[in-house]
């Protein structure tokens, strides 16, 4: 008998009541309908991550329902004709079939290669489930309002090409398990429209950041000092550029002359602290535990023991490094940049000021909010310019859509998130970062105050200066902050 | 001669050495500050101080051994500048200030205000209400960051009393950290304190021509020119200033504001002031900058009379009721401001009386009458002398009875409206007033 002819045999004989069609109708045209959208996919037909949760999750789902079908099918026809499995063999099969022969009955060897077939499709299915849910447009996409702000900023980070799962799900069977628990919470909450937008951070069932981060980034691999030069424009007429340099130092060692700022992770250290506010911003108190087995313990003396502790932490590297991939950057930054690249050119008279302006458009909705940016310069130039607008329109224009995309990227209305709903913790400003265990307020027992000193993390060759490395040049007295000057030149050298 | 120059090397030598050593200290300070707090660094990098190379350390550097030193950052500092500080590079101006009423602002404790806020108010208000003005008594307080007691800092008031033993801080008028003579030169400057229903010297020249002229020309006033001498350097309108402090081209500026003012317009009974002729002149000379001199002499005519006006007609009598009801001891409670009479007077003198003479010395016309001798009568007339009455003390009933009927000035009250307004426009009327108008011997 011919393999065609025996199947179609065999599922004739299964789908004897509507169950059994239902059940064998999902399963064959699952099958066929995944084996068709592999090829789609990998002839690169299909991209689209919608397509991907139909193909990867819904057709194994539906595959595995039809198959559960036919066996409900049968036992339902048993129950309502009265007849045993063996009757309903006879009735529903020819002799062939039924009969024993040396590797079972003919039925009994179709139903095992089926079923083989079955386990081979269904490894298959779920391999390629899960690999394309590790990866990254799966995560950016699928949930598309929630994630998009993440997914955006995410593609033009320095981490672009690792995969979210390597940082947000983990090793191990625990950690895949728990992240498709934590998924199936996500798919409930986006049903119901019960996530919070924005979303809060820090994220708090990320795991462990030493397990992920340092197996790019051991610490060992930090020395040296990093030179950081940044370049802020003045708001005025002219747009002129204000240097700042600085020499970090991030060496992860700690008493010798070498120390540097990733001490806090060095071999054998272990840093603790307590928060009062889920964000821990506000940290009443750090403790230190050094590699010989000493300790040292610092209280904010501001907010001391007054507000109770809402959790303790040992500290890691996402309590400073929190943006490291998810960078959301401010006006200031993208404005400065672009002057810098010259997408934006200096000789606009107040164009710091006016760019900064339009990317701060507050608008309820993302479309108007566009439009509004796009619409800023030209306007403001017309009322206050005329000559440039009629001689530049098209490069105002120019730099109106330049803006609009990044606008575009760092504010979603949607998830209420506007500019500065994600600070990064790097640096110390407006008091945050660094200066959250750094201040004057944080002193141990014996009056002793962590540092918090300039010049103890970076050297500054330059501070708002004319020129990057102004503080290697001459002390010029006529230089109103020459004081600054003055002090740096000792203190670098 | 050489040795003159020697010392001049040796002189030139230290200072600089002294200035390199403050530059790395105000280094540290200022790259922090810049900022921390980088307001006020701005406010002081757009000043005159920067400009002069004074910075936070030559202000704010102590020795250790004073009460407010504290350690921060490796270096002695004091929060508090106080004027002996300032008179390091100014010392004329901090010997002006030191002399000057104003200096002896924060000496109010036993006066009739603080009683008042303390008994009537409380501790709190009399530290905001009261000690921001004149100025708090600082006190040190060792446990605290900066060694300065939380009830005495921050204070900027004009008389504060230092622990340095100094009276006054500078950054009353000049506002800091930028110190700018400009803003010190605006009538804003003083309103911080002087406004309001005792004393309301803003809105007085605001109702001026003054006041008038200054706000619709204030960019042609040349407030930040380092010489600024009235009718040379600037023309349209006076400020505060201008009449109170500035020079004229016969007159240096004082920071002594106390010596172009030949009134005390601040008591119940105004007088002359000592020495009041040489003040008249001194303020007479501002006048002269821009006004003709009979111009100047009919203004103090008609002001002078105002004030002896107040003075006969109400503060006076008002004054020996309360005298007397004090003598014939006729108030129900002991205290001190306990009986309604007591707030009623205070309120004549105070603040309608106040207002009055303010208003006249400063031409604002609606503040000598609506404002301020129109509310005097109607308390006189109409609360204070009922409520004297009520007492039935027959020597105060004697002597209202008597002012009432007898004083050509209030016998008014008594008398036929027809036959008053025929006396006002014969001049009868305007006679009664006559004396007023001359110069007491």
């Amino acid at each position: 008998m011919k393999i065609s002819s025996r199947y179609l045999q065999f599922i004739r004989g299964v789908s004897q009541n509507i169950i059994g069609k239902l059940g064998v109708a999902l399963a064959t045209s699952t099958f066929f309908m995944f084996l068709l959208m592999e090829l789609a996919w990998f002839t690169g037909l299909v991209t689209n991550a919608y397509i991907g949760l139909i193909s990867y999750l819904a057709l194994p789902m539906l595959f595995i329902v039809g198959l559960i079908l036919i066996p409900i099918g049968w036992k339902h026809q048993q129950k309502v004709t009265g007849k045993t499995s063996q009757e309903l063999l006879n009735q529903q099969f020819d002799e062939d079939g039924v009969k024993g022969g040396f590797a079972g009955s003919g039925i009994f060897q179709t139903v095992g290669i089926l079923t083989l077939v079955n386990v081979l499709f269904m490894v298959l299915a779920s391999t390629q489930t899960l690999h394309f849910m590790d990866e990254a447009k799966f995560c950016g996409t699928a949930c598309h309002t929630v994630m998009n702000p993440e997914w955006q900023t995410y593609q033009v980070s320095s981490h672009a090409n690792v995969n979210c799962v390597e940082c947000h799900v983990g090793e191990g069977a625990k950690a895949l398990l728990d992240s498709k628990l934590n998924g199936l919470w996500q798919m409930v909450s986006l049903s119901f429209n019960l996530y919070e937008r924005p979303i809060p951070t820090p994220v708090h069932q990320l795991r462990p950041a030493r397990e992920t981060c340092e197996k790019c980034h051991w610490p060992a691999k930090h020395y040296g000092e990093e030179l950081i030069k940044h370049v802020r424009f003045t708001n005025d007429e002219f747009t002129q550029p204000l240097y700042t340099t600085l020499a970090m130092k991030i060496n992860a060692e700690m008493d010798s002359e070498q120390v540097g700022v990733h001490w806090h992770i060095a071999d054998g250290v272990q840093l603790r602290y307590g928060h009062t506010d889920p964000d821990r911003n506000k940290i009443s108190w750090v403790e230190v535990n050094y590699p010989d087995g000493n300790s040292r313990r610092y209280t904010n003396t501001r907010i001391g023991n007054e507000k109770p502790v809402l959790a303790e932490r040992e500290m890691d590297c996402v309590d400073c490094h929190n943006r490291a991939t998810h960078i959301y950057l401010e006006p200031e930054d993208i404005v400065d940049k672009m002057l810098e690249n010259g997408d934006i050119a200096k000789d606009l008279p107040y164009i710091r000021r006016e760019a900064l302006d339009a990317l701060r458009t507050s608008s309820p909705d993302k479309e108007r909010g566009l439009a509004q940016v796009a619409r800023h310069l030209p306007a403001f130039y017309r009322n206050n310019y005329p000559q440039i607008y009629y001689n530049r329109l098209s490069e105002l224009e120019t730099i109106g859509e330049a803006l609009s995309v990044e606008y575009d990227r760092y504010i979603h209305p949607e998830m209420n998130i506007n500019w500065g709903v994600y600070p990064s913790h790097l640096g110390h400003k407006n008091d945050s970062g660094c200066f959250r265990c750094h201040n004057e307020f944080m002193q141990s027992d014996a009056g002793l105050t962590v540092a918090y000193d300039c010049t103890v993390c970076h050297d500054i060759f330059a501070y708002d200066s004319k020129s990057a490395f102004q503080f290697m040049t001459e002390v010029d007295t006529t230089d109103l902050e020459s004081a600054i000057h003055h002090y740096l030149k000792e203190t670098n050298f | 001669m050489k040795k003159t120059l020697a010392m001049m090397i040796l002189l030139i030598t230290t200072l600089s050495i002294a200035w390199g050593a403050n530059s790395t200290v105000a280094g540290k300070c200022m790259t922090c500050h810049k900022e921390k707090t980088s307001g006020m660094y701005k406010q002081w990098l757009g000043s005159d101080h920067a400009l002069h190379n004074v910075t936070c350390y030559d202000c704010h550097a102590a020795d250790r051994s004073e009460p407010d030193a504290f350690e921060h950052e490796g270096a002695w500092i004091a929060t508090l500048v106080t004027p002996n500080d300032c008179g390091k590079c100014h010392p004329q101006e901090t010997k002006e200030v030191s002399e000057s009423y104003h200096a002896t602002a924060a000496e109010i404790l036993d006066s009739k205000d603080a009683y008042l806020a303390h008994v009537a108010g409380g501790n709190p208000i009399a530290v905001v209400g009261c000690e921001t003005c004149h100025g708090s008594i600082v006190k040190i307080d060792p446990n605290s960051p900066n060694k300065l007691s939380k009830l005495s800092w921050p204070n900027s008031g004009i008389g504060r009393i230092n622990p340095d033993g100094s009276k006054g801080s500078c950054t009353a008028c000049h506002t800091r950290h930028s110190f700018d003579k400009a803003q010190a030169r605006q009538p804003e400057a003083c309103s911080k304190c002087h406004l309001g229903p005792d004393h309301p010297q803003k809105e007085i020249y605001e109702e001026s021509k003054h006041g008038n002229t200054y706000y619709t020309n204030i960019d042609k006033m040349n407030l930040d020119s380092d010489k600024w001498v009235v009718g040379e350097d600037y023309h349209i309108a006076p400020t505060c200033a201008t009449c109170h402090m500035s020079a004229t081209p016969n007159q240096k500026f004082t920071h002594d504001v106390g010596q172009r003012i030949s009134w005390t317009l601040r008591p119940p009974i105004s007088s002359r002031k000592d020495n009041w002729e040489q003040k008249k002149e001194n303020m007479q000379d501002v006048c002269a900058a821009c006004h003709e001199n009979q111009f100047v002499e009919n203004f103090y005519y008609q002001y002078d009379a105002v004030v002896r006006l107040y003075n006969e007609k109400f503060a006076k009598p008002a004054t020996e009721i309360m005298t007397m009801l004090r003598k014939n001891n006729r108030f129900e409670r002991q205290a001190a401001f306990s009986n309604k009479i007591e707030w009623v007077y205070w309120e004549l003198w105070h603040h309608e009386g106040r207002r009055t003479r303010h208003g006249a010395a400063m031409a604002g016309p609606d503040y000598a009458w609506w404002h301020g001798m129109y509310d005097v009568a109607q308390n006189f007339y109409f609360d204070f002398l009922p409520e004297a009455q009520h007492y039935a003390d027959p020597e105060v009933d004697a002597y209202i009875e008597k002012m009432l009927n007898e004083n050509p000035m209030h016998n008014w009250i008594n008398r036929d409206t027809k036959e008053l307004k025929e006396e006002i426009r014969s001049g009868e009327m305007q006679k009664v007033y006559e004396d007023l108008f001359q110069e007491d011997k």
